[in-house]
């Protein structure tokens, strides 16, 4: 048996009756699909999107290097842009768990705004604003900065969920043994809060990944500027643009898995029997 | 700490202590003291302030007006001050609160590395020396999940013992537990108890009230109702209230 999922936590085990309903819903989306797919591959093969030309250069070890390169500043962007996108998460997150108003009210501003515009917006002012007030970063820091900028308030707010989810106790009890403040904070409450957070981090992380493909406003050499590069020079738009797709899919899926795992061994362990009313 | 430690002051006295939630009075004119070596037990209705006098005392809850002593020192509002004096109070909670993503082992030995300053290998002896006294040395290196109820909050006696506090609250220890684990919790509580321990505990267990205490309050909406020895309380409370709600466990 494998181990219980939410499903199985929300649903009761299905009876015979439903097992066999859901066996003939699989058949029936299988060959639905399978009609889709040879209604698609069909109209490559009218369209000649099959023909040898636009495929024969994934054969060549120079198409994939080139891929390679592209998908490897895509990862260094995207990378680079979730660390910096926790650091100010973290940051704004403390910000806004303050008994102080003001800092609190400033996290509070930065995260709405943060949340609110669109990274394509923030990105266009790293490219066009920014230099005119005579700042000149390069194409690499004019994606990642906005991509993390843009990440930080959704990650902070990430932050401050698992916060509020461990339970009270647990600081009262930090405290009440003569921990200050922060040695509380640092080492009895986050670290639980983390585990909270760790799936709800990797989603986001999919989502700066995916940012970064506007990369193309500031002509920074991602995997997407790559592809077109390949696509023009080969003629070849619908193969290069199908096999980035996949290759994202499969580094989205790969992030989206790991933050599967990490969500199952979490399950065990940290919910403490706490009988009675709090 | 200059304070002359004479017989006289008491470890904990409140003075006048008021406090409200919004227009609820939750404690009323709250005088009390509790001097080395005594245990005074809080008993009472459900909603009746208890809990809250309990967790006043090392301000888990805060105060409206009125004055909290420690040692004949006013309790301090906030930092290393507060956290200090903390740290000289144990406390232990109905729900254990152990911290859960840490071993026993772990919990045991936070605060006396992190704030007495203890090496680690002292600290884990005389952390191994406790859980044996409550009778878990056993499962030291698992995560408190693992633990029984009555295991979790004897362990959580034990790492508050671990500060050597000056006294210790107790807050409905025994409520969260299945009834067959309340006898070795409570059996904890009577040998600290023998040992000259300063006890301040709010408990619904009579039969120990009655064997441990040295002295019994009754709270009922927010006011010391009654103050007594537990013999005398069991057997003719002075007041009303006291008797009408010792006769509804009775039943």
């Amino acid at each position: 048996m494998s181990a219980p999922t939410i499903r199985d936590r929300l649903y009761e085990a299905p009876g015979p009756r439903t097992r066999r309903r859901v066996a003939l819903f699989t058949v029936l989306a299988l060959i639905g699909l399978g009609f889709l797919l040879f209604i698609i591959i069909r109209q490559f093969a009218r369209q000649g999107q099959l023909e040898a030309r636009y495929w024969d250069f994934f054969l060549k070890w120079s198409t994939w290097r080139y891929l390679g390169q592209g998908l490897l500043s895509t990862l260094k962007a995207a990378l680079t842009a979730a660390v910096i996108a926790i650091a100010l998460g973290f940051i704004l997150m403390r910000g806004k768990l303050r008994q102080n108003p003001v800092p609190r009210w400033i996290a509070t501003a930065v995260i709405e705004f943060t949340r609110g515009v669109p990274t394509l917006l923030l990105i266009y002012f790293f490219f066009l604003v920014l230099p005119r007030m005579g700042l000149n970063l390069g194409a690499f820091w004019r994606i990642t900065l906005p991509c993390a900028i843009s990440a930080s308030g959704i990650i902070a707010e990430a932050f401050r969920a698992g916060v509020n989810a461990v339970p009270k106790g647990q600081a009262e009890a930090a405290l009440s043994l003569g921990l200050s403040n922060t040695r509380t904070f640092y080492q009895v409450v986050f670290p639980q809060a983390l585990r909270f957070v760790i799936p709800s981090l990797i989603s986001e992380l999919v989502i700066v990944l995916k940012d970064t493909t506007f990369a193309y406003v500031v002509s920074y050499a991602d995997l997407m500027q790559h592809a077109k590069v390949l696509i023009t020079s080969h003629d070849a738009l619908v193969s290069v643009y199908l096999v980035v797709a996949v290759i994202y899919i499969l580094i989205n899926y790969a992030l989206n898995r790991m933050s599967d795992r990490i969500a199952q061994g979490n399950r065990r362990p940290t919910v403490q029997r706490q009988g009675g009313a709090a | 700490m200059t304070q002359i430690q004479s017989r006289d002051v008491p470890v904990i006295e409140l003075r006048h202590v008021d406090k409200h939630y919004g227009d609820l009075h939750v404690l009323k004119d709250i005088s009390l003291s509790v001097g080395k070596g005594e245990v005074v037990v809080i008993i009472g209705p459900s909603g009746s302030g208890k809990s809250t006098l309990c967790r006043t005392v090392n301000r888990l809850e805060t105060i409206d007006s009125g004055e909290i002593l420690i040692e004949g020192v006013p309790l301090p509002q906030d930092g290393r001050q507060l956290a200090a004096l903390r740290s000289r109070i144990g406390m232990v909670f109905q729900s254990f609160n152990l911290f859960s993503h840490m071993t026993v082992l772990d919990n045991m030995i936070l605060a006396p590395t992190g704030v007495l300053k203890l090496n680690r290998k002292a600290a884990k002896d005389e952390a191994m020396a406790l859980l044996d006294r409550v009778g878990v040395a056993d499962q030291a290196h698992k995560l408190p999940a693992q633990l029984s109820g009555g295991q979790q909050q004897r362990a959580a006696i034990a790492r508050a013992l671990a500060m050597h506090p000056r006294a210790m609250l107790f807050d409905e220890p025994t409520s969260a537990l299945d009834p067959e684990m309340i006898g070795e919790v409570l059996n904890v509580m009577t040998e600290l108890a023998a040992d000259g321990m300063t006890m301040l505990i709010v408990t619904h267990e009579m039969n120990f009230a009655r064997r441990v205490a040295s002295r019994v309050i009754f709270m009922d909406g927010g006011s010391i109702v009654e103050e007594n020895t537990p013999e005398a309380f069991f057997t003719q409370p002075r007041s009303q209230r006291a008797l009408d709600f010792l006769q509804s466990i009775r039943n």
